[in-house]
């Protein structure tokens, strides 16, 4: 039986494989789009048919990593993104553990209100985070943008972290109760090292959301604190000329991020497989 | 070592009672087992003693002292879990000296009291080892370990031996066992398995509904429950419980669904009363003097034959520990020692006294 099967299984594994190949190709479409145009003189950017022989240029990547301020406001997205981070996680974190040791009926009502925050549209939060914003006199400061960042990433980094301290048994708070651990030690030195993977997917998530985020930037951010997203918004505009600048520019925003998942690339893969095979 | 009294308890989960006022003496150093069916409230009561959860009202006293409002580190008890509960990121070494080394002792005290405890348990080897490097058995003994360590007043075990396969299960009741010879340290075991509870225990508590049954030592659990749900539960294979009445002569007994069973002694009731009447499977013997009986299924476990009788439409279990020459069909003729009847108030399910 698995003689006569086998030919249709592999035929399926490929058909399979090449519909995954065509997707994959059609998402990275417009980054390779990207890479080629930071690549191009302006004029070749943009002829049709698309040219790909043409003569490679590093001119706008330079352009952009040493004029224009983008390291300056690298520098902004860096300390936006650390700082949503390191509030974000802890936090979230502790919600998310307090919330997976109540029993499911209490817990059930905040997950779901916490869920309706994360459906609220962004663009609604934006008006009154700027409002407030205005009336503390805290519009282009760090801690405006990082806090409304912190707020609306939160239900998803209590979401993400609940799911993980639910796959790890209650008893060990209890062994570790016995042990004598208080409720705080139990947490710390017992939960928390259990919970790394899924800290480290949650910060990764967090971190993507902080540094790419664009519209709490360009309201709350003026010229002392603006985040890359906006600053490169700005590059292009409607002036083709700049876009192998702009292009060259979205290269570089990639980079930092490119470099993280690489670092954590073996936690993000245990993360995210992390409960799906009982150990 | 200590003595553990609880007086009273009762537990309630919002409007759920579920312990109701019991009531248990532990000397020092007894091996106390709580049994019971699922849902008895036997781990509840387990947890209560633990700090694990609060009690709603009553008392625990371990060593003469009231520990119900105290945290489980207070408590001064060691427990072993029924999944182990051993910590995933930390050797075994570390697993064994962490409640230690939340009480601050020296890493020389740490390394010489799990060393002690690895040699008790032969676990000096795995100290390294990480709790997923250890097979089923060898977590145990680590969980074990933990609570060695610990030198508690009391140790409390939670269905220790339910995740291991039936053969570890005997050699790790006898290791046990043996153990609490070595500690001679208070313990109270929770377990559904009534053979488990019979070998191990100095004291059994039979509990279901969140009500203590009975409490007393195996054998008189054995030969003398208390009601018709110990008579059940202890046992294996379990009582049989014929309905009927004694019968006017005072020594046979008038099946509720026809046939008679005679005695070779008066069984100790009122002519005439309705009874449940028990007998224990390994006190049923043939003899041709006996009351009339088919056999129906023979089950030989190698040790002993299983037999089901059929007794006028009644089904009546006989163990034999002879190898009989008998088959599924045969007519045969049971006797029951009258003095090995056990007799129960068909109402109140107690046991009768004798009249």
């Amino acid at each position: 039986m698995s003689a006569q099967s086998h030919p249709g299984r592999q035929r399926t594994t490929w058909l399979i494989f090449i519909g995954l190949c065509l997707f994959t190709f059609v998402n990275l479409m417009p980054l390779l789009w990207a890479v080629l145009t930071s690549l191009k003189d302006p004029r070749d950017a943009f002829t049709i048919p698309p040219t790909l022989i043409f003569e490679p240029t590093l001119k706008y990547h330079i352009e952009v990593w040493t004029e224009n301020d983008f390291v300056f406001y690298l520098m902004n997205s860096l300390i936006v993104s650390a700082g949503t981070v390191f509030i974000s996680v802890p936090a979230g974190s502790l919600a998310a553990y307090a919330i997976s040791r109540i029993p499911r009926r209490s817990a059930g009502p905040i997950l779901s209100a916490l869920f309706t925050i994360r459906m609220f549209p962004h663009m609604l939060l934006a008006i009154p985070f700027f409002v407030m914003g205005t009336f503390l006199d805290m519009i282009d400061t760090y801690p405006l943008l990082i806090l409304a960042l912190v707020a609306i990433n939160q239900p998803f980094t209590i979401w993400l972290m609940h799911g993980f301290f639910l796959e790890i048994p209650r008893d060990l708070d209890e062994a570790a109760a016995i042990d004598g651990c208080s409720n705080w030690q139990a947490f710390r030195i017992v939960i928390l090292p259990l919970a790394k993977p899924g800290m480290t997917v949650a910060a990764l998530f967090s971190l993507l959301l902080s540094y790419n985020e664009f519209l709490f930037a360009l309201v709350l951010t003026g010229t002392d604190t603006k985040t890359l997203p906006v600053a490169i918004a700005a590059f292009g505009g409607e002036d083709i000329s700049s876009w192998s600048l702009s292009a060259a520019g979205a290269i570089g925003i990639m980079l930092p991020i490119v470099v993280v998942m690489l670092l954590l690339q073996r936690h993000l893969v245990r993360g995210l497989t992390a409960g799906a095979v009982k150990g | 070592m200590a003595p553990l009294t609880i007086q009273q308890a009762t537990k309630s989960f919002g409007g759920l009672q579920v312990l109701h006022g019991i009531d248990i003496d532990m000397n020092d150093g007894e091996f106390v087992v709580l049994v019971g069916p699922s849902g008895c409230g036997k781990s509840t009561l387990l947890r209560l003693i633990a700090g694990l959860e609060d009690i709603t009202t009553g008392e625990i006293r371990i060593d003469g002292k009231g520990v119900s409002r105290l945290h489980p580190k207070d408590r001064d008890i060691a427990m072993v879990f029924q999944s182990y509960a051993l910590y995933p990121h930390m050797t075994v070494a570390e697993n064994m000296g962490f409640s230690l080394r939340m009480r601050g002792e020296s890493a020389e005290v740490q390394r010489r009291k799990v060393e002690d405890a690895a040699n008790i348990l032969d676990l000096g080897p795995l100290l390294d080892r990480y709790p997923r490097q250890l097979s089923g058995g060898q977590r145990q003994r680590v969980a074990m370990g933990r609570a060695i360590v610990r030198d508690p007043k009391v140790f409390l075990f939670d269905e220790p031996l339910s995740n291991l396969d039936a053969k570890l299960r005997v050699q790790m009741r006898s290791e046990i066992r043996s153990l609490h010879k070595a500690l001679k340290t208070t313990i109270v075991y929770v377990t559904h398995d009534q053979i488990e509870a019979m070998t191990m225990a100095d004291k059994i508590v039979v509990m279901r509904g969140g009500h203590v049954e009975q409490i007393g030592s195996p054998m008189t659990l054995y030969d003398a429950p208390a009601n018709v749900f110990v008579a059940g539960f202890i046992g294996s294979p379990a009582m049989n419980l014929l309905t009927g009445r004694i019968g006017a002569d005072g020594r046979s007994f008038e099946l509720a669904g026809g046939g008679t069973i005679r005695f070779d002694a008066p069984l100790g009731a009122a002519a005439g009363r309705e009874v449940i009447l028990g007998i224990r499977p390994e006190d049923v013997t043939l003899a041709e003097d006996g009351s009339p009986a088919t056999i129906k299924l023979i089950e030989p476990t190698g040790a002993d034959l299983h037999v089901n009788l059929d007794v006028s439409g009644t089904e009546v279990t006989a163990v034999f520990h002879e190898r009989l020459s008998i088959e599924e069909g045969q007519a045969v003729a049971l006797a029951v020692p009258a003095e090995r009847v056990h007799l129960f108030d068909p109402e109140t399910e107690a046991r009768i006294a004798g009249d």
